[in-house]
């Protein structure tokens, strides 16, 4: 019944087409399509600008090389403000894949601002066992991560002077596409106190909202539309809000799909009463 | 052009050939994902973990009290000797009463009790109205000791509708989600590889 043109094309690889087009013309032709700023944006863009400068941040890459699209353009959004605001970074890895996409980022970013490797911001590298390592920060990060991501003693990077452990720390910002968010709320914000700001991929938004209505979590910043909410506040477009065209056409599509698809339900579903 | 992206370009336009059918390119290339994540994992778990954390610790720097997470460690791979399997489940035994020992109070703390002092809201609102009935209907949905009629049915069924409504916005999360992937692969080859784009 859906075979359009023989059997080797249907109405599956249609939609297919479809999407793509829908994707791929508002990337080469702008539309210029309108952004709010939501709230729990604004929450998070709001509790950096207020950190006072020579601030440290922590910043956990918790994700997989999979959902680079949403997380890379997160994480480059959060480090222009913390870098911009010169506020400094110690960045990790709690999933495996994490460590070299938080390197890479980290490096990149830090490059665009001139920061210095050790003084300004540091990567610390990748650490299984989560939780233990989530707690043990708590305790000593150097005992923790007595060496960064290149193989040297931390004790020998002067960012790392004043800091032991979550108490020196202004806030962690887990980058998580999971449930890791989770993980640091139960063990470093429920037991150190320290501030908690998840940047997730869309599909854990509805997970963290709970959280953020109980005051656990500082913000939200979800998905692509996060991203691209939060360059919007920094007043510098960068990937997230150059997809973002292309994220309304795609939905508008799958709006229309889902329509057409009902009503040619109701349409047979009468035709077989009849 | 970058060699690297001409490969990343051609190893994502495989992976899309999927969905016309199944074929080789993509079980190419979907073989390649598998081992680079693998070997990926094995480099980083010696070279970040295992290096800094044990062979340091104890060749360099003499602590010798070492030595004892690292034999359980190896002893974990006793599984795989059929008579001495059983001397694996000591090091599972420690892993599982430590993570229990410390997930619970954390669960309760964070995740339980902070919830529910978060429910427990002034109906001054129409939000605040709509979280205490959800809360409740929700509850009284999944709670099987009493038939669902009558009140209980009414807050039964209420309580299906807040789980439909909340299906249904993870599941429009994760639309946007998946599409957010899509339009990330479509930068990379329009922009990256091909320039169509700035």
């Amino acid at each position: 019944m859906d075979a359009v043109g023989g059997k080797r094309i249907n109405i599956r690889h249609i939609i297919f087409i479809l999407m793509a087009l829908a994707v791929a013309l508002p990337l080469i032709f702008k539309l210029g399509l309108p952004l709010r700023v939501t709230d729990e944006v604004r929450d998070v863009y709001g509790f950096i600008d207020s950190l006072p400068e020579n601030s440290t941040v922590l910043i956990s890459f918790d994700h997989d090389t999979s959902t680079l699209p949403e997380m890379v353009p997160l994480a480059e959004a959060i480090l222009r403000h913390c870098f911009r605001n010169n506020i400094k970074v110690i960045g990790l890895a709690l999933l495996a894949e994490g460590a070299a996409v938080g390197d890479d980022n980290l490096r990149r970013i830090a490059g665009e601002y001139h920061k210095e490797y050790g003084r300004d911001y540091l990567f610390l590298g990748f650490r299984p066992q989560f939780t233990v390592a989530i707690l043990s920060m708590g305790e000593d990060i150097a005992r923790e991560f007595p060496r960064d991501y290149r193989g040297v003693d931390i004790h020998n990077y002067p960012i790392m002077n004043n800091i032991k452990n979550y108490k020196d720390i202004s806030a962690v910002i887990s980058i998580a596409d999971g449930d890791m968010p989770l993980y640091w709320i139960n063990y470093a914000q429920a037991r150190y106190g320290v501030k908690v700001i998840p940047e997730v991929t869309a599909v854990m938004a509805t997970t963290m909202y709970p959280f953020l209505q109980s005051g656990q979590l500082v913000g939200l910043v979800a998905g692509l539309k996060g991203a691209a909410e939060y360059e919007k506040l920094l007043g510098k477009p960068g990937l997230a809000s150059k997809g973002m065209d292309a994220q309304s056409t795609a939905h508008i599509l799958i709006v229309l799909l889902i329509i057409v698809g009902n009503v040619v339900y109701f349409i047979n579903r009468r035709k077989m009463r009849i | 052009m970058d060699i690297g992206i001409t490969i990343a370009a051609i190893l994502t336009l495989a992976i899309y050939s999927f969905l016309y059918k199944d074929n080789p390119f993509y079980k190419t290339a979907e073989h390649i994902l598998l081992g680079v994540s693998v070997g990926y994992f094995v480099v980083i778990t010696i070279t970040n973990t295992l290096i800094p954390k044990l062979f340091i610790p104890i060749f360099i720097e003499g602590k010798l009290i070492y030595i004892i997470p690292g034999v359980l460690g190896l002893m974990m791979f006793l599984r795989f000797h059929r008579r001495s399997a059983q001397f694996s489940r000591i090091p599972l035994s420690i892993i599982i009463g430590v993570g229990a020992g410390a997930a619970i109070p954390a669960y309760m703390q964070a995740q339980l009790l902070a919830q529910i002092k978060a429910t427990m809201l002034p109906l001054t609102n129409l939000s605040n109205i709509i979280i205490i009935a959800a809360v409740l209907t929700v509850l009284v949905f999944f709670y099987f000791s009493r038939e669902h009629k009558g009140v209980m049915g009414f807050g039964a069924k209420a309580g299906i509708y807040f789980l439909m409504l909340f299906f249904g916005s993870t599941f429009g999360y994760t639309v946007m989600a998946r599409v957010s992937l899509l339009i990330g692969r479509m930068q990379f080859l329009l922009h990256n590889w091909l320039g169509l784009i700035n």
